[in-house]
């Protein structure tokens, strides 16, 4: 067929790509109580994490085959529940440590741009697109799970009513994982909830999981990027909404997207990170920007796994 | 971390069948949107954008959204053939006026005989997959006759995102003209490579629900099949829905009187008053083929062989246009009219 001599940009679908590495490697989570352990806390942390950061470099190296791996490091302050001291106080002591430790950090980001990056609200975003697991018999009715801000690996246990005249109460029923294999493993995250304000307040879960559709190279706004690091420059400001949503701090690291991640974190976080697998599940992720990873990595020898969830990994290590 | 058990990825199997749902109806609001109006209509997902043309009628359309499903699919023969996966919807508004909402999906041949992690599914949107072997012939009968309570319902998801938008606070609720809503369901059989595409049957079927059987060859997407079935759903609902205005009217001269000619409180004549909405809001939109996919628009001219959609079209046209025209000629030379 010849190519269309009429052609109208708006009615044309365009979706920017991102550089993208071989693997995104996070180095740790920053909140408050860490920041107020002290630089020693901070220095074992480092120290634990650093083993794993290096088995899981060596796992990327082989899986590239004889070309070099990509790799970049990233690290996430939470500003967003907490706001604690100032980068000025904060950055210079974390990448202190991480480099006493030997771990170079090329990438820094703050928690609350996972909820609103510059003017995108990208939790909002990530929300919309969440497409229920359909229990069986689900033939077109669809759950209102965007209403309540809860998401579930199954079908919830039926909830007790009040126990109505002429009507038995009901017996107990056990809630029931879609994808169980034999037993159940029920998990019901809640996404958010509202300040009295009315106000959304996600939960540390929800974000997780947009930390890593971002990691992946897999958030889109309207086909633009988001998530763009900044380079650094200069001293860290003393506000954090001064400091930009993801910076640079290594000028030649690689791109802070990747085909995979791997984040190494203390054991706490296995919930939290069960959770985010139930929301990636989930989420029917920008299309174009699936493409993109998926020809680029098949292109070069690394075929992404086709579910989101399965392009991310953990090492859960010891608390410090 | 990868789930326990999780399939390799495998080479897609062959696509066999594709179906749909559309609703069309007349946007209930006293003015068409215009272009801005309707972008911010149509924006299911924030972060999406709506797709805006207007060459060669102002068109705007939705991002598509995905509904999980796992039910049994309809089926003639009674076999009951579970399927899981994703069915997209998505929602159309033409010139302003005629809001669409679209629902469908494609089956392929065969599927593992049993469930697979969810996120799978999600990766392939608009993919519904069979548990086991598909019996494509009776389940396509069984898509376009409806199936039991239980069974896939494209109607409800079709239906729900029209509902959905039909409450959008963007609409008065104030429709120029009384009009119903049409439904469309669809089914495409896959055809031999290289056979050109055909349209077998449309069916026009009671409770203003029409059928199309198609059968394609299997590199068309469904999407374009999707866009062609709203074409022939927006040029079958003006029909039937212009069809109606003029049943409504009373013809003959209208009673002696004043000219111009009005009511005392400054009203048109019914005849006017019930074909103007018409000439204001419907004549306009007759534009078959206009977004329909290069290799599907020849469908078309079955239609315009028998019946003749747009013979009957223009037919209707100049129905309406003879009617105001007489109402136009001032009384003293209608009355000298041939007496009948």
């Amino acid at each position: 067929m010849t190519e269309a001599v009429f052609r109208e940009t708006t009615a044309e679908p365009r979706t920017q790509a991102v550089p993208l590495s071989h693997l995104s490697l996070e180095l740790g989570h920053l909140y408050m109580e860490d920041f107020e352990a002290g630089p020693e806390h901070l220095r074992r942390h480092f120290a634990r994490v650093r083993p794993w950061a290096e088995a899981a470099r060596a796992v990327a190296a082989d899986r590239a085959g004889g070309r070099r791996a990509r790799i970049s490091t990233c690290f996430l302050i939470d500003d967003y529940f907490t706001r604690f001291a100032s980068p000025a106080e904060v950055v210079p002591m974390l990448l202190e440590e991480a480099e006493r430790a030997g771990l170079a950090v090329d990438y820094l980001a703050r928690e609350s741009a996972c909820a609103v990056s510059g003017k995108v609200p990208v939790a909002e975003a990530v929300a919309a697109r969440i497409v229920e697991e359909p229990p069986p018999g689900s033939y077109g009715n669809r759950p209102p799970a965007a209403q309540t801000g809860w998401l579930a690996n199954g079908v919830r246990s039926p909830t007790a009513r009040a126990p109505q005249a002429m009507r038995k109460v009901a017996a107990w029923e056990p809630p029931r994982e879609t994808a169980a294999r034999r037993h159940s493993v029920f998990l019901d995250v809640e996404l958010w909830n509202e300040t009295p304000d009315g106000e959304r307040l996600w939960s540390c879960p929800f974000l997780a999981a947009v930390w890593q559709l971002a990691r992946l190279g897999l958030l889109r706004h309207q086909g633009e990027a988001v998530f763009e690091p900044q380079p650094h420059t200069g001293a860290f400001p003393d506000e954090w909404d001064d400091l930009p949503p993801l910076v640079r701090l290594g000028e030649r690291a690689d791109p802070f997207a990747a085909y995979r991640t791997c984040s190494v974190l203390p054991g706490r976080f296995l919930p939290v990170e069960h959770a985010v697998r139930v929301i990636l599940d989930q989420t029917d992720v920008d299309r174009d920007a699936l493409r993109q990873a998926a020809e680029r990595s098949a292109g070069e020898g690394v075929p992404v796994p086709g579910p989101v969830a399965d392009r991310v990994s953990y090492v859960f290590c010891e608390e410090t | 971390m990868p789930a326990p058990g999780a399939p390799p990825a495998t080479a897609a199997p062959r696509t066999v069948l594709a179906s749909g749902e559309v609703r069309t109806c007349l946007l209930p609001a006293g003015q068409a949107l215009d272009s801005r109006a309707a972008a911010q209509l149509l924006r299911l997902r924030a972060d999406e954008r709506v797709l805006v043309s207007e060459r060669p009628n102002l068109y705007g359309r939705s991002p598509d959204t995905l509904t999980g499903v796992d039910c049994p699919l309809p089926s003639a023969g009674g076999a009951r053939v579970r399927a899981v996966g994703t069915v997209a919807a998505r929602a159309a508004l033409t010139e302003g006026r005629v809001l669409q909402t679209s629902a469908y999906f494609t089956l392929p041949a065969s599927g593992p005989d049993h469930r697979r992690p969810w996120g799978d599914y999600l990766v392939r949107p608009a993919v519904v997959e069979p548990l086991g072997k598909l019996p494509y012939d009776a389940v396509a009968a069984g898509l376009l006759d409806g199936g039991r309570h239980g069974d896939l319902d494209l109607g409800l998801i079709a239906g729900g995102l029209l509902t959905r938008l039909l409450r959008h606070p963007l609409l008065d609720q104030r429709p120029p003209l009384r009009s119903r809503q049409t439904r469309l369901r669809w089914v495409a059989l896959t055809a031999p490579a290289g056979e050109a595409p055909a349209l077998e049957r449309f069916t026009l079927a009671e409770d203003e629900l029409r059928t199309v059987r198609l059968r394609v060859p299997e590199d068309i997407p469904a999407a374009d099949l999707a866009g062609l079935c709203e074409d022939l759903a927006l040029h079958d609902w003006l029909l039937t829905t212009l069809v109606r205005v003029l049943d409504g009217i009373r013809l003959g001269p209208a009673a002696p009187g004043t000219w111009p000619r009005t009511a005392g409180d400054g009203e048109l004549p019914p005849t006017v008053r019930a074909l103007r909405p018409a000439v204001d809001h419907l004549l306009h939109l007759w534009m078959p083929r206009a977004r329909v996919s290069g290799r599907l628009a020849p469908l078309w001219e079955a239609l315009e062989e028998r019946p003749g959609f747009t013979r009957q079209w223009l037919a209707l046209v100049q129905r309406v246009r003879d009617q105001l025209t007489l109402h136009a000629i001032p009384p003293v030379h209608r009355e000298v009219e041939p007496a009948p």
